[in-house]
């Protein structure tokens, strides 16, 4: 449990509002590519902090379940994948392929959510 | 860089030239080049002219895929002589005793090169029709030089089987990383499912991208950054040009967000070369997000093990998600055709 508020999706919303509107406007072009970065940084922490620990939870389980590997269930897909065991045509490739675009959806939500703007 | 190595640097410059009053006006770093170290220097002859160049060199940390400098200044000159646009390569210079670190001069090019700028501006060139057909006819140029070259050794042989050795390169890559990726795996899976049959090699640039080619408002004024270039399928530039990824968000100019792509083969095919194969191109497009997907791993690498702390690497490794989605749409079109 945060010890107080507020917690750290908003400190880190307004420590990048801060930094892109009070602090980058003042600064020479040459630092401003620095400041850009980190505020990159700091919205991906936020989206990542702010992230329902469940969504990941229960991603990891289909993983598990669809693998059969409990114990390093991503690796296990990735090895299955390479050996062709969810190609199409196989039983399980829509299955297989349905996880993926939700991983690769909960990936981009935190790295890059523009990309999800198209759907 | 400090006045030792200036001193040092003007020395070699003027038993180079053999102009004895030859001076360094100016020395200034340019911004970019992660790998590399650009400089511009300009230059006082004895005759009282100037001249402007530019002074490549390494970084610190260089790429071990990356060709040196030796190597560059060895493709710059092939390009020239293939008649491709490049900045013309003037001395090399091996000796690591002159600045730190082997480096080489060229001549100092105009023009706008960055991605971003480059999408936005529909004028540079002549227009957008006209910029994607000159940079189609660049490419023809390079891949009109074909293996064997008694000039280009460093190159190795080039391989029976292109598309198989990108796909044995990128399982490397993965392989090298200490995550798994199931979703780049998904798109390894499914290149090597649908692999093209091998293919007569020619020079591929391996950057040739909108942010690497340099235009002004008449037409391409340079081709840089040939530090990955080697012998391989012509259609793995065509895809690394073509690939969403290195469209800078202009999506709609299928050619690097620069022009229409009819153009860009147009251009290709006006200046020798063979008429791109398009079911080639988008197996090459997705390889092209591929093996972006794997640099940007290589490149965060840097950053975790701790070897070069760097917020710019840091980042990088975030660039990964957004590829893994244009790979699984990619896969899901081709696938379902």
């Amino acid at each position: 449990m945060p010890l107080e508020r507020p917690y750290t999706p908003d400190l880190l919303a307004i420590a990048r509002a801060t930094l892109l509107d009070e602090v980058l406007p003042a600064l020479p072009e040459a630092q401003r590519f620095a400041v850009r970065m980190v505020a990159n940084a700091i919205g991906i922490a936020a989206r990542e902090t702010a992230l329902a620990g469940d969504a990941r939870t229960a991603l990891v389980a289909r993983v598990a379940a669809l693998t059969g590997e409990a114990a390093d269930p991503l690796r296990a897909l990735a090895a299955a994948i390479r050996a062709g065991a969810f190609d199409p045509g196989t039983e399980r490739h829509a299955e297989a392929a349905r996880l993926l675009k939700d991983l690769a959806r909960l990936r981009c939500s935190v790295s890059a959510p523009k990309a999800l703007g198209g759907g | 860089m400090d006045e030792a190595r200036r001193v040092r640097l003007e020395a070699w410059l003027r038993a180079e030239t053999g102009d004895a009053a030859l001076a360094i006006a100016d020395l200034r770093r340019l911004s970019g080049g992660a790998i590399q170290q650009n400089w511009a220097l300009d230059v006082r002859c004895g005759d009282g002219c100037t001249a402007a160049w530019v002074l490549r060199t390494d970084n610190a940390a260089t790429l071990a895929v990356s060709h040196g400098r030796a190597e560059e200044f060895a493709l710059l000159r092939a390009a020239q002589a293939a008649g491709v646009t490049v900045p013309e390569p003037l001395f090399l210079c091996p000796d690591r005793a002159v600045i730190g670190a082997p480096f080489f001069v060229m001549r100092r090019v105009e023009g706008v090169a960055a991605g971003h700028r480059v999408v936005r501006c529909g004028t540079l060139a002549g227009g957008r029709r006209a910029a994607a057909e000159a940079v189609g006819r660049e490419l023809a140029r390079i891949h009109a030089i074909r293996p064997p070259r008694a000039d280009l050794p460093f190159l190795g042989a080039p391989p029976a089987d292109p598309a198989a050795a990108f796909l044995a390169g990128q399982q490397r890559a993965l392989d090298r990383q200490r995550d798994p990726h199931p979703i780049l795996e998904w798109g390894l899976r499914h290149l090597a499912r649908r692999a093209p049959a091998p293919i007569t090699s020619v020079l591929c640039h391996n950057d040739f991208r909108t942010g690497n080619i340099m235009f002004d408002a008449r037409g391409v004024t340079a081709v840089l950054d040939w530090e990955f270039a080697g012998w391989g399928d012509p259609h793995a530039d065509l895809g690394w040009l073509c690939a969403k990824c290195w469209r800078f968000g202009n999506d709609a100019e299928e050619a690097g967000g620069i022009g229409p792509r009819d153009a860009l083969y147009a251009g290709y095919v006006a200046a020798g070369g063979a008429p791109p194969d398009p079911g080639r191109v988008a197996w090459w497009e997705i390889a092209a997000h591929l093996r972006w997907a794997t640099i940007a791993l290589d490149q965060a690498e840097r950053h975790l093990s701790g070897a070069e702390p760097s917020l710019e690497l840091a980042l990088t490794g975030h660039i990964v998600p957004q590829l893994e989605w244009d790979i699984l749409a990619a896969v899901e079109a081709r696938d379902a055709a």
